[in-house]
């Protein structure tokens, strides 16, 4: 029998799912992924989650709940750097904390730390400290890892060919085609905001769908490739520090001097310490030429999609009025 | 018999219903309150309206607010249009070159920037409805003020006392504090008017540019304790349309004319007499998924007129009682 390794669908999982899919297929574990996010998955978050929490992280305590008594290795790693000298946000530095305090009976916890922030890290160090839970040998270890980060690469290059990332993980998943992306010449927008909000299609009210139904063209940063927000992140007179925030804003301002986006839709969590900032600096950004309409969305545990549509109405008949259709 | 173009708007606190004739002269209007039951204030405001209009022919007919599917629905309408496009509509008739919205309903506020003619930017207030009528309302009630004097009493205040506006329940608390101070009230109501403007420039405004003429509607503009103290807050003078308490049923009114014009077919108004009509409203957690939707259903004793709450389609998306359609048809004929 393999081991179960569970890995919540929330939070990174958006970002890194085939990388640790393919990781741990490699050392001979079975996946399990917690169901798409719904009602009582929110509920269990919410009542385990403290209250100054964002949407995001509660909900990951909802998916951490749905997995736990299905299988021997929770798959709960902190993340504390991905590049050097840049972070992620602090809450995700001490998820596994958290969780552990919050929810109870708990499987055995993978929580190893990932912090390339330093000159010297090196990625395959933490590697071998999760795959050491299913396997002895480094070699393999090291081998399976440079097989996902293919695989991982392989993702990311069906992204920056346009496809969104909730297709490409579905037709991982469910093994179905990819849908082919559209060029028609329509509205455009391109709805900038964390991946995990984006694609929990519970958080985000389903308004990329909303959007398309619409007859709009949705892009995300995801499709941006990072040598090309990082380029536009580098622009900035200070340096910025948080990986999610430099993808996001250099996303924005990529999107300000191609001018080929009809409005930009900025969608972001209640109480997002980053956004705040980041939300801020691309509103200031965007407003500066005004050549762009630029619209932000505040999600949080609210289940009446009225606020949402008619946020997202207005800002589709606005562009139409601009003289786009 | 003349043509008329009917608006209606029907939001948390009040039910607006508005007749404008081809020149977008406004033949009549309706302000009622919703208490909570949209269908029920939409119906007696259409019979209201039917009453005082007998000879008049409805051409078209327009739902905007939050209710606007359910009015839409109930009413057979030929544009659903959000609070946003129908307030700019609205103002712009109304107040031509108008470059500034505000507008402050019951449960939101809203700014809305337009340049050219053209709607080039705005905002609704986000998680918080902090400083909307209802909180106004709220507080006058507690002062035992009639909402209708609270205006006039913020008019004659000379030292408004400064009060934290950022947040409905510090305000109350601060404004108790205040009372027990021995502050008057003239004072205390202006200066939760300042609170309640600071806290929407701050908040709904923020980082906006600000043009004149800046054009105040929506139910809180007849509050001229607000109107003054935005006046002095935007240092410029204030514009409030004629029909302020109703611009966002005169601007269904008019993107339901263009629409019907568009589409070159009759309206899809179900005619007055469907104001008789009982509509039952059930709602039931579908047991499907995990998701336990709240699901809508709307229907009259003869048939099932229409379904929405669920996320997936399942019931939205199902066909409804095929009498629905033939009653509707009925109705358009003798109505």
């Amino acid at each position: 029998m393999p081991l179960k390794v569970g890995i919540p669908r929330a939070l990174f999982f958006y970002y890194y799912y085939p990388l640790w899919k393919r990781f741990f297929e490699n050392l001979g574990a079975q996946i399990v992924v917690s169901p798409p996010t719904n009602k009582s998955i929110i509920d269990a978050g919410i009542k385990c989650a403290v209250d100054e929490a964002c949407l995001p992280v509660k909900v990951y305590y909802g998916h951490v709940t749905a997995l736990k008594n299905k299988v021997d290795l929770m798959f709960l790693p902190r993340l504390v750097s991905l590049e050097r000298k840049t972070y992620i946000c602090p809450k995700f530095m001490g998820l596994p904390d958290m969780i552990r305090s919050n929810v109870k009976d708990l499987p055995t916890v993978i929580d190893t730390t990932f912090d390339l922030s330093k000159n010297s890290s090196s990625i395959y160090r933490p590697a071998r400290e999760v795959g050491h839970f299913l396997e002895s040998r480094d070699r393999i270890i090291d081998q399976a890892w440079d097989d996902a980060e293919e695989f991982q690469k392989e993702f990311e290059d069906r992204l920056y060919k346009g496809h969104l990332p909730c297709d490409v993980l579905d037709s991982l998943e469910k093994g179905k085609e990819l849908p082919v992306t559209c060029n028609m010449k329509r509205m455009c927008v391109a709805v900038v905001g964390h991946a995990y909000n984006l694609y929990d299609t519970h958080i985000s009210m389903d308004l990329i769908r909303h959007l398309k139904n619409m007859g709009v063209k949705v892009i995300t940063p995801d499709i941006i490739p990072t040598a090309v927000s990082d380029a536009y992140a580098n622009r900035l007179p200070k340096r910025m520090f948080w990986t999610m925030g430099k993808r996001l804003l250099g996303s924005v301002l990529h999107y300000i001097d191609e001018g080929k986006v009809d409005g930009i839709l900025y969608v972001e969590a209640f109480g997002c310490g980053p956004d705040s900032m980041i939300e801020d600096l691309s509103a200031r950004y965007v407003r500066r030429d005004r050549k762009i309409p630029f619209q932000v969305l505040t999600l949080d545990e609210h289940s009446g999609t009225a606020g949402v549509m008619t946020r997202l109405e207005a800002f589709v008949d606005m562009i139409s009025w601009r003289g786009v259709s | 018999m003349a043509f008329a173009d009917l608006g209606i708007d029907v939001g948390s606190v009040s039910t607006n219903i508005v007749l404008i004739d081809k020149n977008n002269e406004l033949l009549d209007k309706i302000y009622i309150r919703t208490k909570g039951q949209p269908i029920q204030a939409l119906q007696q405001g259409l019979v209201e309206i039917y009453q005082r209009n007998r000879d008049v022919e409805i051409r078209s007919v327009g739902t905007t607010g939050s209710a606007r599917y359910l009015a839409g629905v109930i009413a057979g309408s030929d544009a659903v249009k959000n609070e946003i496009t129908a307030h700019a509509v609205a103002a712009l008739e109304e107040v031509p070159g108008t470059q500034t919205v505000i507008e402050i309903g019951g449960q939101d506020s809203k700014i809305i920037i337009l340049r050219d003619n053209t709607v080039a930017d705005f905002a609704m207030n986000t998680v918080c409805a902090a400083g909307t009528g209802s909180f106004l309302d709220q507080q006058a009630a507690r002062l035992n003020l009639p909402i209708e004097e609270f205006g006039a009493l913020a008019l004659k205040a000379k030292n408004p006392v400064r009060i934290a506006g950022r947040c409905s329940v510090f305000a109350e608390s601060d404004m108790i504090h205040k009372q027990q101070m021995g502050h008057n009230l003239a004072d205390i109501v202006a200066g939760l008017c300042e609170a309640l403007v600071r806290n929407y420039l701050s908040n709904v405004g923020k980082g906006k540019e600000i043009l004149a003429p800046v054009v105040f509607q929506g139910g809180v503009a007849a509050n001229k304790g607000m109107r003054e103290a935005l006046s002095k807050a935007l240092n410029t003078d204030i514009v409030v349309p004629k029909y302020f308490d109703v611009m966002g049923a005169i601007g269904a009114a008019l993107l339901a004319r263009d629409a019907v014009k568009q589409r070159g077919t009759r309206t899809n108004f179900r005619g007055f007499s469907f104001c008789s009509t009982e509509f039952n409203v059930k709602s039931f957690e579908c047991t499907s998924c995990a998701n336990r939707c709240e699901v809508v259903e709307l229907k009259t004793l003869a048939a099932v007129l229409a379904r929405w709450g669920d996320r997936c389609g399942k019931w939205s998306e199902m066909p409804v009682d095929g009498l629905c359609k033939q009653a509707q048809k009925q109705t358009q004929q003798t109505g």
